[in-house]
């Protein structure tokens, strides 16, 4: 016999362990009945809930209003506060009872028109509109107002036409820079898409740092670890098959929330290439999988693992770019979150999903992603080894 | 109800929880780094955008123009194009989110009194962000404009400048932001983030804490002892208030000294609103834990319970009058929602308990219902 034989005869072995290992793992994560319901109701009803109805921009916002001219030029101009961005809400007697129902919070935004106000439009005097905002969101109090200086400028506007003499529409004869708009990427600007790509992304973190994390740590906690290490397994070979089991899990989960919800229900496209996405998706989850294994040679039981990758995990998924503009936070905060592989996750995701680019465009955020990954999971499984040898 | 039980099984827990130094520590850590990181990072302010320029009539008005960009806060300038080549490139690798494309002739139609088109692409992907950046542009267009118009009409009409103006923009809108003068988006999320981490923190330590026993076993303990089931329910969780309770105060004190929210309402309506509110939580821990049989699935679960709703529904980032009719619905079942209305009411507000009893009531029903579901859940002689 000559070590040629043996070779691939060792291989076979080599693999047949991991598959039974994944195996252990698969039946072991599917006999708990309450985590699977679990995890189809996140990557299923999550990912429809937060596409289906939350929008961060002003839509629908109550407005009352306070009219002290009751002419027609008073009521041509709220006629132009209007849905989908204003809904209104009435008239109120007095400004008090206006304030009183911003109090409430029940409507957003109070306007106030004062009296002589169709008068001082004929006259040529100049006069002005009084909007009050509920900035308790402030993006939203922004957009009111926002949107609000662009209604009145436009009837302001064609006012001033009127008297110039003009006829209402006719900007030809005015030097305007007009602005014109076109919004890539996601043309109509549905929420849905951008929030349910957002919501697998921060499903797939949670499950992708907690299964495995939690695996390891629950076969220590229990002792059965000692058993795994007394059979002819490598600390590798222990380690390795967990995240491959809670990978496989995962990307099925991924699957069908972009199947079933983006494509089925909110016609998220996919501009790029399919395979391209899932081999991303595969080395993110890996990637994460490697920083729960990490936490999980630091920590001794399941508590504190679980304590200690939320602490990590809740700041990660909220400032990664998925909820938040990245852009406005301070610059130090802005460095840190290079670290996150989910901020470099983001930039994937979304561009493969709706700006359709490939490799030669995302290669720094995969280079970035790589590096993370394999130091995570490098220490990851030095730091298993050496606790166990 | 035995106290001395109660306080026998609460000490007891209480020293597992302090033996446990590092579980201990994250108990009362958490809490504030997440307050550190999210306060910092959390801004909903559109800022610093990055944007590109492809100036194709290089004349004096279009620098003028171009230079109230550079100018703003909002905008970010990341360079000067020669071809729309290149606007594809940086908006599809992210490296900016806006291109600016000043036509040819620019200058000379404005002077001529003609108008003109500015084209700016948008990255559209994040639609908040693109929605307030074409606000942002649109507003420095009409400002420039009003400026053009106004010398223009000025010029043409012999008219003195403030007559011109007043002609060209008979009506202004005044705004008044209410509650947050500044509109800083510090002063929404700081208050918001105590509800936050007051929904996620205290659920995880209980159900940590409770499915700690089962899966290791030790609950058999208490099962063969006289502890009845309430004596044992009320030891077992006070720790985890206790813990929530203090760090409740904390939290506040992040919240108006560091971020520096303004506390207008009555603070100790607000501690009781809070401590109900951790009431809630940790009973929904409680659930969890008495559902599952791991501890991998209650922190997974308690994670998804409460990470996801507080973010969509809890009106953290989203107001809850901006959701769709299903979502509402959904926002409505958890508890977070009337929680913010509370806490916005007492920190931007000064409200109190007139106004806002309704969200008190719901909270009360919840904390009721949630504590009553768990002791009716536990059992000392499970079926299984």
């Amino acid at each position: 016999m000559t070590s040629t034989v043996h070779a691939p005869m060792f291989q076979t072995v080599w693999w047949r362990r991991l598959v039974v290992m994944i195996t252990k793992e698969l039946r072991q994560l599917f006999r708990d009945k309450a985590l699977i319901g679990f995890f189809f109701w996140a990557f299923i009803m999550d990912v429809y809930l937060a596409g289906s109805g939350t929008s961060m921009q002003l839509v629908n916002a109550g407005m009352v209003v306070h009219d002290a001219d009751h002419s027609v030029a008073s009521r041509e101009l709220i006629h132009r506060f209007h849905l989908p961005y204003f809904r209104f809400d009435g008239e109120v007697a007095h400004p008090d009872e206006g304030v009183r129902r911003l109090d409430f919070g029940d409507v957003v935004v109070l306007l106030n028109i004062p009296p002589r106000f169709q008068e001082s439009l004929a006259s040529g005097e100049a006069t002005a509109v009084q909007m009050q905002v509920a900035a308790t969101h402030s993006p939203q109090g922004l957009s009111a107002a926002s949107y609000g200086a662009r209604i009145v400028g436009e009837f302001g506007r064609e006012v001033s036409a009127r008297a110039m003499g003009m006829a209402a529409n006719d900007n030809l004869s005015l030097p305007i820079v007009r602005s014109d708009h076109r919004i890539w990427y996601n043309p109509n600007q549905d929420e849905s898409w951008f929030m349910s790509i957002s919501e697998v992304l921060t499903i797939t973190t949670i499950f992708s740092v907690l299964l495995p994390a939690a695996a390891l740590v629950r076969e220590r906690e229990r002792g059965t670890v000692e058993q795994l290490l007394v059979s002819p397994l490598t600390p590798f070979q222990i380690m390795f098959p967990k995240v491959v089991a809670m990978t496989l899990v995962i990307l099925a989960g991924t699957a069908m929330s972009l199947f079933g919800i983006l494509h089925g229900i909110f016609n998220v496209p996919m501009k790029g290439s399919l395979l391209l996405y899932f081999v991303m998706m595969t080395l993110y989850v890996f990637t994460m999988a490697g920083l729960g294994l990490v936490a999980a040679t630091i920590a001794t039981n399941q508590a504190q693992v679980s304590l200690m990758t939320i602490l990590v995990m809740a700041p990660m998924i909220t400032l990664s770019g998925t909820w938040t503009p990245p852009e406005a936070m301070p610059v130090w905060l802005r460095d840190m979150m290079l670290l996150s592989p989910l901020h470099h996750f983001v930039t994937i995701s979304y561009g493969i999903q709706l700006k359709g680019v490939g490799l030669n465009i995302l290669w720094p955020s995969v280079l970035a992603m790589l590096a993370l990954g394999s130091s995570l999971f490098g220490f990851g499984i030095w730091r298993f080894r050496r606790q166990f040898n | 109800m035995n106290l001395r039980r109660v306080a026998a099984v609460a000490s007891k827990e209480w020293r597992e929880t302090v033996r446990d130094r590092m579980f201990l520590s994250l108990a009362f850590l958490i809490p504030i780094l997440w307050m550190l990181v999210f306060g910092y990072g959390m801004v909903l302010d559109v800022e610093n955008i990055p944007y590109a320029v492809l100036d194709r009539d290089q004349s004096a008005l279009s620098r003028d123009y171009l230079y109230r960009f550079q100018q703003s806060r909002y905008f970010d300038y990341k360079g000067m194009l020669q071809t729309e080549g290149e606007a594809d490139a940086l908006l599809a690798a992210s490296k900016s989110r806006a291109v600016i494309i000043v036509p040819e002739k620019f200058q000379e139609r404005l002077l001529a009194g003609q108008p003109v088109g500015v084209q700016t692409l948008v990255d559209g992907t994040f639609p908040l962000r693109s929605d307030i950046t074409k606000g942002y542009i649109i507003a420095i267009n009409a400002a420039f404009s009003e400026e053009l118009v106004v010398d223009y009409v000025a010029r043409v009409k012999g008219l003195p400048h403030a007559r011109a103006r007043a002609l060209v923009q008979p009506v202004k809108l005044e705004v008044r932001y209410l509650y947050n003068q500044e509109v800083k988006s510090a002063w929404t999320i700081a208050p918001a983030l105590v509800m936050f981490v007051l929904t996620l923190a205290p659920p995880l330590l209980t159900a940590l804490g409770v499915v700690r026993e089962k899966e290791r076993g030790s609950i058999y303990n208490i099962f063969s002892s006289t502890v009845t089931r309430l004596e044992f329910l009320v030891g077992k969780l006070a720790p985890y208030v206790g813990i929530s309770a203090f760090n409740i105060l904390v939290l506040w004190a992040m919240a108006v000294y560091l971020f520096g929210a303004p506390f207008k309402g009555n603070g100790l309506f607000f501690y009781a609103t809070a401590l109900l509110f951790v009431f809630i939580t940790t009973g929904q821990g409680l659930i969890v834990s008495l559902l599952v049989g791991t501890q991998q699935a209650a922190a997974v679960i308690t994670v998804v319970l409460s990470v996801v709703p507080t973010i969509l529904y809890g009106g953290l980032l989203v107001p809850v009058s901006a959701l769709g009719p299903e979502t509402k619905v959904v926002a409505h079942l958890f508890p977070a929602m009337y929680f913010t209305n509370i806490v916005h009411g007492t920190f931007l507000k000064g409200v109190g308990l007139e106004v806002l009893w309704q969200d008190v009531l719901v909270l009360v029903a919840y904390a009721t219902a949630l504590l009553s579901t768990g002791y009716w859940l536990f059992r000392k002689r499970p079926a299984v």
